[in-house]
């Protein structure tokens, strides 16, 4: 068996505390003009499991961009954890992103490198640079990105060119890249816009696992509803960049959901079955 | 608000509704007549263009015409004294290749936007590569030889300096117009653009130097077997000394030995090239 040199080890993501998000009166301008998020005030307690649904272009994407810096707040505060993101840059913010796990719609894989090196990626805030060049990883990094893999049940894809995974796999590639941040926070931005069915589904539950195994704050964009239903808590509802739902699950009703879309609903906001 | 009808009752309306394509095609006939009269515009010396002056080929053929007869006899048994020049010319070319390969990874990355997000630094390279690349191949021997002497060294700079400008310019063009969603992940990751280039981009984009590696290493076996004719070393150098001695028997041996070199090195990094995809 190919696992019996390795002894990859448990992911210490619980080691690390669960970061609470808040985001304060938050809007976003886009250089060209365009106004993704408007006023948006939320605060997530460390370890909820929160989905943010809306249509295409609601501002999904911004919101969970701002948590971790990819995208500048023009106006308002972004507190994760014990830090003020939006007041960050260079090293430091840096080094908040290394706590912040995120998962995305397209994967993002070098898909013409190894699935090692891609899950690696997850510790580029730990390696010193030097490490990086000579592609040297210290033997815990490599130890946590094993780990990464086999929690989510990959480990046996770990030398694949990571082009050649299926999907689903590719999804579990990334979860582990993230998992192996031994992140505080994860965001995933539509995770499984790109499956299928049941390969969203056990992603899904990848999610809700780690949400749960963990006590890991996450934040998830859907457009699906029963998704959102059904492996989320809280739902958080944007509509032309505006907060216009915010509440526990088990309470949103149809009429919610209407409100958030601005359209009575459709088959294709559902992922059925 | 309209109300739906059926796709045939529309059909007038959307003939009328089309928005009208601009015309393009008199635009291209102005563009290529005035591109032809141009060029026999610059072969009219009475308005400054060059003196091409066909009658020559008449006048002279009889010159062209024995020599073409000496090179139509190869000399076979002046083939020995070309093997060390070949391999000096084989030689310079691997070196150049090879050393602008190596050259050529960083200052790629550097020139390419999404692995050097950063403007200053990207344009002091791109400007550098630019220069480099506007001075003639010739042009860099015959200097160079000037400056370090004649041998294979002059040679051997000018293939790199010639390679570095195509490996460069091209490479981290095709860098730019490629998709680099990978390196969202890096950056929400907390890498910095060193790490993802090292670790990621640089697997992403290897095939792209690959390929233009290879062909740097078709065109140095080209161009070095004329670049002894300034002094640069090679077979150039014979070529040129054979003509000089009007040993035109001789200079067709040559020549017939780099074709098949060159067909030779074109044949191996094609095939080399199809197992890199
Ligand atoms: N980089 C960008 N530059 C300019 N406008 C953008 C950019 N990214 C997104 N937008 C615009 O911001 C709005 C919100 O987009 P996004 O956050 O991607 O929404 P969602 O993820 O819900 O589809 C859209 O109108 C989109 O066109
Ligand atoms: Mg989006």
């Amino acid at each position: 068996m190919h696992t019996e040199n390795q002894s990859p080890q448990t992911v210490n993501v619980a080691g690390s505390a669960s970061w609470q998000v808040e985001l304060d009166h938050v809007s976003v301008t886009y250089p060209n003009g365009t106004r993704a998020l408007s006023d948006v005030s939320l605060r997530i307690e460390p370890g909820e499991m929160v989905s943010i649904i809306g249509l295409s272009g609601s501002g999904k994407s911004t919101l969970i961009r701002t948590i971790n810096g990819l995208v500048a707040a023009t106006q308002g505060v972004v507190t994760v954890g014990p830090h003020q993101v939006n007041a960050l840059s260079g090293r430091a913010l840096r080094d908040v992103r290394g706590q912040i796990g995120m998962i995305f719609q397209g994967f993002n894989l070098a898909e013409r490198t190894d699935v090692l090196h891609n899950v690696l990626v997850g510790r580029f805030a730990h390696l010193p640079l030097w490490r990086t060049l000579l592609d040297l990883p210290t033997k815990h990094d490599r130890n946590i990105a094993l780990g990464a893999l086999d929690s989510v049940g990959i480990l046996e894809t770990v030398w694949t060119r990571a082009g050649a995974l299926s999907g689903g796999q590719k999804q579990r590639v990334a979860i582990a890249r993230a998992l192996s941040q031994e992140p505080s926070v994860m965001l995933a931005d539509e995770p499984v816009a790109s499956l299928d069915p049941p390969t969203s589904h056990a992603v899904m539950g990848d999610l809700r696992r780690i949400n749960q195994q963990y006590g890991l704050t996450v934040l998830i964009n859907l457009h699906l509803i029963d998704l959102a239903k059904q492996y989320t808590t809280r739902l958080i509802g944007l509509r032309d960049g505006r907060l216009v739902y915010d509440g526990p699950v088990q309470n949103a009703t149809d009429k919610d959901f209407e409100e958030v879309y601005g359209r009575p609903i459709q088959a294709r906001d559902l992922l059925g079955n | 608000m309209t109300t739906t009808t059926a796709l045939t009752d529309t059909t007038d309306d959307i003939a009328a509704r089309i928005p009208p394509k601009s015309r393009q095609l008199w635009r291209t006939l102005v563009g290529i007549s005035a591109l032809l009269l141009f060029t026999i515009a610059t072969t009219i010396p009475a308005i400054g263009g060059i003196n091409i002056d066909l009658a020559s080929i008449v006048h002279n053929w009889h010159n062209g015409y024995s020599k073409m007869l000496q090179m139509l006899q190869p000399n076979f048994d002046f083939l020995p004294r070309t093997w060390r020049p070949m391999v000096e010319t084989l030689q310079m070319a691997l070196v150049g290749a090879a050393a602008s390969a190596v050259v050529s990874i960083s200052l790629t990355l550097w020139a390419a936007k999404p692995t050097n997000p950063d403007g200053l630094t990207r344009s002091i390279v791109r400007t550098m590569i630019n220069v480099i690349r506007a001075v003639p191949d010739l042009v860099y021997a015959t200097v160079l030889v000037a400056m370090v002497g004649v041998g294979a060294l002059p040679g051997v700079l000018t293939l790199f300096l010639f390679n570095i400008g195509i490996v460069v310019k091209l490479v981290s063009e095709a860098i730019d117009s490629a998709d680099h969603s990978y390196m969202e992940a890096g950056r929400a990751a907390g890498g910095t653009q060193t790490q993802i280039n090292r670790s990621t981009a640089l697997a992403q984009t290897w095939p792209l130097f690959a390929n233009q590696w290879l062909y740097t290493l078709e065109l140095n076996v080209r161009i070095s077997a004329i670049l002894g004719i300034v002094g640069a070393g090679g077979i150039g150098r014979l070529l040129d000394e054979r003509r000089a001695f009007y040993a035109y028997s001789d200079v067709s041996i040559i020549i017939l030995e780099i074709l098949v070199v060159v067909i030779a090195i074109e044949l191996l990094s094609n095939f080399i090239r199809k197992r890199l995809v």
